[in-house]
């Protein structure tokens, strides 16, 4: 089998970050918002795989990548809990709806 | 297999004799957390109140991490990098630690004054409180790309959640919706950033980031090289996910918002300690492109230009908005940005001498004045606006608004209250005799030294002192409203209470007009720990 370098993993990834951020821009639903920031950290998970197995970066990368999937965990559970507190408030997802605060 | 064994011995042996001691603030902060989670559920101990139980953990915090600062200064214990090189125990780290948890301290004491968690929610409040504190404990130890998404990342989780816990209150909701949207993104494209950064050179840990940059540098085609310009991005989104923490132009959008949902002394919070965290965070990164090799002096240089650049725009950009705003807390909010905005002058002045050409003047010694201007701003910044958010939040439990104009005549109702905010505001503006005044003046006799290595600094100096004079506007509306206005009928009535509210606000706010009279015992000490900073470094 040909062996594969990095750059296919590395365009793979980099596809998710641009997806995640055009997610988060365009999204008018506060739950594609967050989707679009996991679409982002995963891309960076691969890129800190992809780097472990191909640069000198060695295990810290793999290292790096288990902290993130944790972090992403905590940061959505957080999220969640705000999204359904401004649901509760407002009945509705909808960033644009929150327009009480402005000046 | 022996090999593996010997190596775990010697891990064990450096986590359990070294690293542990040197991390015994943030442990205790830990350790209170659980303390207090576990009092709750625990029967007969649930009696306890929480406030007591937080407070006693944050003194103890302190109380350890001056020991530390004290045996640094002294020598006894030299900086070193700890836990296999993810933190750094140095007196830079060593000073924001103390200050920290000092503010923590600060920070309870107010919020038992005003009972904004009820009893049901204390043991939560804490909980996310001092977990954010230990997240700033960490950035501001930092040593490693990881430690630094980790520190930013437990110090923003908990903020959100802190934003949104007015419970049932609709701009509440939505301010933490804003946060956590916002702050989500800018973590999502820090880290994408820092990926690329580990992976291209190699390493995570920042230190040994600018000799491998040198190295990539003479082997590829100077600047212009794919790799550099790919690493050149990757530090430009690692500065994204800060300028969010910092609240820099252009990221500066959840800053008001989040402040005026939010209750004032979790705004308060959150304008002072992440920032102190955030901007030790930065000093730190912008450092770590210190190295012989002159391309990567370089970019630290253009980052430095980079930088001075936002910081002009974030001042002007704040003070221009904070004009127009009748709700308090709206009004700080902006007047933090320009702060920030200010202190990124700092910063950027910093970079600019450490990495620029060298000339005539002493570079080196002038780049120490920079940090030292930069700890004095946040030192003083620490009461000046805790103080005043203090007293917005004192005062809002008793004529429950937070609009200036029912501010009008409360001077002759509550004296000593409105007294802390015109030493707040005074020191704020950057009046003498006040410590706010010294604190910016440092910082802009930085930035003209720096004037003389490129002519980019004028204009930032420019923007500085047009925009400190500019402020005077705004703030005054606060005082002319509390002492010039007179008190309309009807209005409800603060009353007088000396103690144990006038106390807090007499203690927060004397200290800045101490700082101001007598600097030089505190520059002094500053001066000190930018000294150990840049001589470890090699400058």
């Amino acid at each position: 089998m040909e062996a594969v370098g990095p750059n296919p993993f590395l365009f793979v990834s980099a596809v998710l970050f641009v997806c995640g951020v055009v997610c988060m821009t365009t999204k008018r639903n506060g739950i594609g918002v967050l989707m679009g920031v996991e679409l982002v950290l995963n891309g960076a998970s691969l890129n800190f795989v992809t780097f472990s197995k191909f640069t000198p970066l060695g295990l810290d990368g793999q290292v790096f990548s288990l902290f993130v999937i944790v972090l992403a965990a905590a940061e959505a559970a957080v999220a969640l809990a705000i999204a359904l507190n401004f649901y509760n408030n407002h009945l509705t997802i909808d960033v644009d709806r929150g327009d009480e605060l402005h000046g | 297999m022996n090999d593996i064994g010997s190596l775990v011995v010697r891990l064990l042996d450096e986590t359990t004799k070294t690293s542990v001691g040197l991390f015994a603030p943030e442990l205790v902060l830990s350790g209170t957390i659980v303390l207090m989670l576990a009092f709750r559920v625990l029967p007969g101990l649930n009696r306890i109140p929480t406030q007591w139980v937080a407070l006693l953990g944050a003194f103890g915090s302190f109380a350890l991490a001056l020991c530390q600062f004290d045996r640094l200064v002294t020598g006894e214990i030299p900086p070193t990098s700890f836990f296999t090189g993810m933190l750094m125990f140095d007196q830079l780290g060593t000073f924001f630690r103390m200050f920290l948890s000092l503010f923590l301290i600060l920070t309870i004491t107010l919020t038992v004054l005003t009972g904004i968690p009820d009893r049901d929610d204390a043991a939560d409040f804490y909980t996310l409180l001092i977990g954010s504190t230990i997240g700033m404990m960490i950035m501001a130890s930092a040593n490693h790309l990881l430690m630094m998404f980790m520190g930013v990342e437990m110090t923003s989780v908990p903020s959100y959640a802190m934003v949104g816990f007015l419970k049932g209150r609709k701009k509440s909701s939505e301010a933490a919706l804003k946060y956590v949207v916002y702050g989500a993104g800018a973590a999502g494209v820090m880290l994408y950033g820092i990926s690329l950064l580990a992976g291209l050179t190699g390493t995570g840990s920042m230190p040994d980031m600018a000799q491998r940059l040198g190295m990539i540098v003479s082997q590829n085609a100077g600047i212009g090289d794919a790799t550099v310009r790919t690493i050149l991005l990757a530090g430009l989104m690692v500065l994204v996910g800060l300028a969010f923490k910092l609240s820099i132009f252009p990221f500066h959008f959840w800053c008001p918002d989040a402040f005026e949902g939010a209750a004032a002394e979790v705004a308060g919070f959150l304008s002072v300690a992440s920032k102190a965290g955030a901007f030790a965070l930065l000093v730190r990164f912008g450092l770590s492109f210190t190295s012989t090799s002159a391309a990567v002096s370089e970019v630290g240089f253009s980052f430095g230009i980079g930088l001075g650049v936002l910081a002009a725009a974030t001042a002007t950009f704040g003070n221009l908005s904070a004009y127009g705003q009748t709700n308090i807390k709206r009004m700080l909010a902006y007047s933090t940005i320009a702060h920030a905005g200010y202190m990124l002058m700092a910063v950027s002045a910093l970079l600019v001498l450490a990495h620029g050409k060298q000339v005539g003047l002493d570079t080196q010694g002038e780049a120490r004045r920079c940090i030292e201007g930069l700890i004095y701003y946040l030192f003083v910044y620490l009461f000046m606006n805790l103080g005043a958010f203090a007293i917005v939040s004192l005062i809002r439990n008793q004529i429950f608004s937070e609009e200036i104009e029912d501010y009008n005549g409360l001077a002759t109702q509550c004296p000593v209250l409105c007294f802390g905010m015109l030493l707040c505001v005074f020191s704020l503006v950057g009046l003498p005799p006040m410590g706010g005044f010294w604190a910016k003046l440092v910082i802009f006799s930085a930035v003209f030294k720096a004037t003389a290595v490129h002519w980019v600094m004028w204009g930032v100096l420019g923007a500085g002192a047009i925009n400190t004079v500019f402020s005077l506007f705004y703030y005054i509306r606060i005082l002319k409203a509390m002492y010039i206005k007179s008190r309309p009928a009807g209005a409800r009535s603060v009353r007088y209470d000396l103690f144990p509210g006038g106390v807090f606000v007499l203690l927060i706010c004397l200290p800045i007009l101490g700082l101001g009279i007598l600097p030089q015992g505190f520059t002094d000490k500053f001066h000190n720990i930018a000294d150990a900073l840049l001589t470890q470094i090699g400058r």
